[in-house]
């Protein structure tokens, strides 16, 4: 009972004291769209601290984890609406990532390292933007082929799909010579991504990801994860629904591996394995599955998180001595955090809900604003 | 009202009078059990229909073999003239056969009113729209004050309601409601009776209704289908059924 109670966001009372009328039609929409909003701002801030005042390796560091933040929103778009936990999404990433490889490395590289390439895309060089987007939608398509079997499991069953497509793709992107070079390095691609590059991505995919979450499609999705057969009884189209989000997350992941194709400039398979799995689905779990809000702050936390344990390890000056964490204290840390945010909040640190509107204000908004889950 | 303002999408061809919901010889088969054997029955319209049995009598695999979640093991099940056994509970739900659930079966963590709105959305309605179209039925039901509520935080009587809302949205011709008025006190069950009498004027939709609880039955129901053991016992008005010796020895010897 105290669970359900928490959860019930339009009754929670609200938490400040202050009181921010919105009237104008602009402030209406900032607070509809609020979660989205709120966390841009807080991104923004975040990115603009550590570009101006960070040195070099922490910006490399805020780069990597804004690419897992993306990754998670992703993520949450399939696994929030649809309740089905997906071990293969960074398959979809991988994807992506080679994909940004095929059209944007220099064709002297592409010549010599993945032959296998077919003309045209040997010959020639798209530009960041395309490489991003297009890669994005080829992992979409993949999706579309992979989701219109994979979706017709559930529960459990359709979560050990997920971890075998991954297996699959794995496996498979690892001796696909002529095209990945296979278990060898991939090398040249233009490095592009920093902080700054990532924020607008990350800026409009979660306004995307918020807006099907309250469309009529993400309704439905919502509608199957609680029950899925009364969803079927109220007219959803089960299968349909779960590959539309599916496919829309994999859109994502695939723009994300881009990004991170284009922030190292090199690749390898195995970076794209079960390590990153894990840590990706964790941050999820830890933020609270069912909520863009959630995806948003465990990304942060578990990242904040684990770079503050990378300095420990590192070690700092106490007196004569160093006081140094043990090799290998990050994992056990995350993993420590993890089971304590999962027995106390059972549902994440944002218990599934989004964070609205705070500041209190004029019925009328708060009603339409509310009666959306 | 309800009627006249729902989308003009949803209350498609549900308007053609005689379209009826028929089962013809259904039969349903678990491993060695049979389940449901040879039932007929034919759903009009406008009518309320009682479904009774002792447990295990077979009514919820009745209804879950008229609505696609069964896929009858031999037999039809017939809308109009066409055959729908063998086709997915959705578009079943989509052309206009509804049913609700004997365990309610809400959508605990959505607001009651988006329990009710998935309906509309499903079959084509904005979300505003089947908002608007959804708080109707809420009021409906009387619990305008709760739909903001996730529903996994209702009272049972209500979590029923909502069940028999959701089943309601965009028109269907006919709605199955498996054991409504379960586990309710008298005073509850004659609450939610009230309403079940109001659908066939108000939504113009046939109703099957399974029912324990005779007193019930025999006031609402125009028909009655008695099953046992997945066969039909007796059929006819609650009057012809009340006095067939069957239908009395089976009601005996189940205690
Ligand atoms: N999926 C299934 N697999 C195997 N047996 C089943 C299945 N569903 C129902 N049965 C069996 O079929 C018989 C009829 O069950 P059904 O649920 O239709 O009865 P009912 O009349 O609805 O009973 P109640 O009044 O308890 O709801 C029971 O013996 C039940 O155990
Ligand atoms: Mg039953």
């Amino acid at each position: 009972m105290a669970m359900t109670t928490e959860g019930n966001s339009a009754q929670r009372p609200t938490s400040s004291r202050f009181t921010i009328e919105a009237k104008s039609p602009f402030m209406l929409q900032v607070r509809a769209w609020w979660p989205p909003v709120l966390w841009s701002i807080v991104l923004l801030i975040i990115v603009a601290i550590i570009m101006l005042a960070g040195g070099p390796v922490l910006q490399k560091t805020l780069t990597d984890a804004l690419i897992k933040l993306l990754v998670v929103v992703g993520l949450y778009v399939f696994i929030g609406n649809s309740g089905i936990l997906s071990f293969g999404h960074i398959g979809f990433m991988m994807i992506g990532a080679y994909g940004a490889a095929w059209m944007t490395c220099c064709p002297r590289t592409k010549k010599l390292f993945i032959p296998g390439l077919p003309e045209y895309l040997q010959t020639h060089q798209f530009p960041f933007l395309v490489s991003v987007v297009v890669s994005g939608l080829l992992a979409a398509v993949v999706a579309l082929i992979s989701g219109s079997v994979l979706m017709r499991l559930s529960g459990i069953a359709a979560s050990i799909g997920t971890f075998a497509f991954l297996m699959v793709m794995y496996s498979f992107y690892l001796r696909w010579d002529p095209w990945t070079r296979g278990a060898s390095t991939m090398t040249g691609l233009p490095v592009e991504t920093n902080s700054w590059v990532m924020l607008p991505f990350i800026v409009v995919v979660m306004f995307g990801a918020f807006l099907y979450a309250r469309s009529r499609y993400g309704l439905s999705a919502k509608a199957s994860r609680d029950d899925e057969v009364a969803s079927k009884a109220a007219g959803v189209n089960v299968v349909g629904q779960r590959l539309l989000s599916f496919v829309i997350s994999a859109f994502i992941v695939g723009m994300a591996g881009a990004l991170f194709g284009h922030f190292l400039g090199i690749l390898t398979v195995d970076s794209f394995g079960l390590p990153l799995t894990f840590i990706t689905l964790s941050m999820l779990v830890v933020g609270g599955m069912q909520s863009l809000s959630g995806a948003v702050l465990g990304s942060i936390v578990i990242s904040a998180l684990f770079e503050a344990l990378r300095q420990l390890e590192v070690g700092f000056n106490v007196g004569e001595s160093v006081i140094a964490l043990p090799g290998g204290g990050r994992e056990v840390g995350i993993g420590i955090l993890m089971l304590i945010i999962l027995i106390f909040r059972r549902n994440g640190l944002t218990a599934n809900q989004e964070i609205y509107w705070p500041f209190r204000g004029d019925a009328a908004a708060k009603t339409a604003m509310s009666r959306k889950s | 009202m309800l009627k006249r303002k729902t989308d003009s999408r949803a209350a498609q061809g549900h308007r053609d009078d005689g379209l009826t919901l028929q089962a013809v010889d259904v039969t349903v088969r678990f491993g060695g059990l049979t389940a449901v054997d040879t039932v007929n029955e034919t759903l009009h319209r406008g009518e309320i229909l009682g479904v009774i049995g002792p447990n295990g009598a077979g009514k919820t695999t009745f209804v879950n073999a008229l609505t696609g979640f069964q896929e009858p093991t031999s037999g039809q099940v017939k809308l109009g003239q066409k055959v729908i056994s063998g086709l997915s509970p959705h578009w079943i739900r989509r052309h206009g056969v509804s049913r609700s659930f004997q365990a309610g079966r809400l959508f605990r963590d959505l607001p009651v009113s988006e329990n009710v709105e998935v309906a509309g959305v499903s079959m084509g309605l904005s979300r505003r729209r089947a908002h608007r179209h959804a708080m109707e039925l809420i009021e409906w039901i009387g619990l305008k004050e709760k739909a903001r509520q996730p529903a996994g935080v209702l009272p049972y009587t209500d979590e029923r309601r909502v069940g028999i809302a959701r089943a309601l949205a965009m028109q269907p011709a006919f709605v199955l409601l498996d054991e409504p008025a379960a586990g309710m006190s008298d005073l509850e069950c004659d609450d939610i009776m009230r309403l079940v009498k109001e659908i066939p004027e108000r939504f113009g939709c046939g109703v099957l209704l399974i029912e324990h609880n005779m007193r019930v039955i025999m006031g609402v129901c125009e028909r009655i289908h008695v099953l046992d053991s997945g066969k039909t016992l007796s059929r006819g008005t609650p009057a012809e059924v009340q006095k067939d010796p069957a239908v009395i020895q089976a009601y005996l010897g189940h205690g």
